[in-house]
């Protein structure tokens, strides 16, 4: 497994310096992103309101 | 009655009592109990270096916090090579052949470890979700995969530990039948089958200390990776 990175070799700059794949801080925000998006998600597909369907006259 | 070759593994019960407790208890009772003397006799002495030889190893690459895990971990490895060899006596009725035994064990220990790991260093246990170096449009998907394979792994524990015991029993069963069925029809035939059944004998004890190694490293490996 790969050692643990002080992320002092990369220079990151912008959205990189939050989300990124090298260093724990990096890592870490991209997992509760990635999380929250999911959980965004299901929410947003639960919790929309569903088209009633058309009442036809007979 | 129709007996079937799964029989040997229904959970047995006397006049209504299961005797599953009963299945737990027995290695307990044969095992060597420790004394407090300081020289004691030889089956004693081979059970201590024992036990202290395999915790020093399992114990190797874990950090500090989780040489907690030591009792645990070797009274485990000691009930599951137990229970695994006493149920290839014949008819004796082995508990780790059953699932809910297995992940019995699997999952409070697993999920022990995952928690561990989210109180005692969350930014670390959750930056583990993540591959280092993963390219960028990979890493959603990389990180469902990962969820997935974490949660997965106390099923493949379990799992892993029945499935091996079970086909185990089972071949050395229908074997077995095999050989008391050619004896009469074909002996040159059923001393073949019976050379076989004492290799497949001789694997099944191998394959009873492996997995429950395996079983006890894996659960070790998943606390060194929370502590």
């Amino acid at each position: 497994m790969g050692g643990h990175d002080a992320g002092s070799q990369h220079q990151f700059t912008g959205i990189a310096k939050h989300f990124n794949s090298y260093t724990i801080a990096g890592r870490r925000n991209c997992v509760l992103a990635t999380f929250a998006s999911i959980l965004g998600l299901t929410l947003f597909f639960k919790l929309k309101p569903k088209k009633q369907a058309a009442v036809t006259a007979k | 009655m129709v007996t079937s070759f799964f029989d040997q593994f229904s959970s047995p019960l006397f006049m209504g009592i299961p005797l599953m407790a009963l299945a737990l208890l027995l290695p307990w009772i044969l095992l060597p109990t420790p004394s407090s003397r300081w020289l004691n006799n030889r089956l004693l002495t081979l059970q201590n270096w024992f036990l202290g030889m395999f915790t020093r190893q399992l114990l190797l690459p874990i950090n500090h916090p989780g040489h907690k895990w030591a009792l645990i971990l070797a009274s485990l490895m000691i009930f599951l090579l137990s229970l695994n060899l006493l149920g290839l006596l014949p008819y004796t009725f082995t508990p780790t052949t059953q699932l809910s035994i297995n992940l019995g064990f699997a999952v409070p220990l697993w999920l022990a470890t995952v928690l561990i790991g989210l109180r005692n260093q969350p930014n670390l246990s959750l930056a583990h979700l993540l591959p280092e170096g993963t390219p960028l449009l990979l890493i959603p998907i990389l990180i469902i995969i990962e969820t997935i394979s974490l949660m997965i792994r106390p099923l493949a524990l379990g799992v892993r530990l029945t499935a091996n015991l079970t086909a185990g029993h089972l071949l050395i069963q229908l074997i077995s039948t095999g050989l008391f069925v050619l004896l009469s029809l074909q002996p040159a035939v059923a001393i073949l089958t019976g050379a076989l059944l004492l290799m497949l004998s001789l694997l099944e004890v191998a394959v009873a200390i492996i997995q429950a190694y395996v079983f006890v490293l894996l659960l070790s490996l998943y606390l060194q990776e929370n502590v």
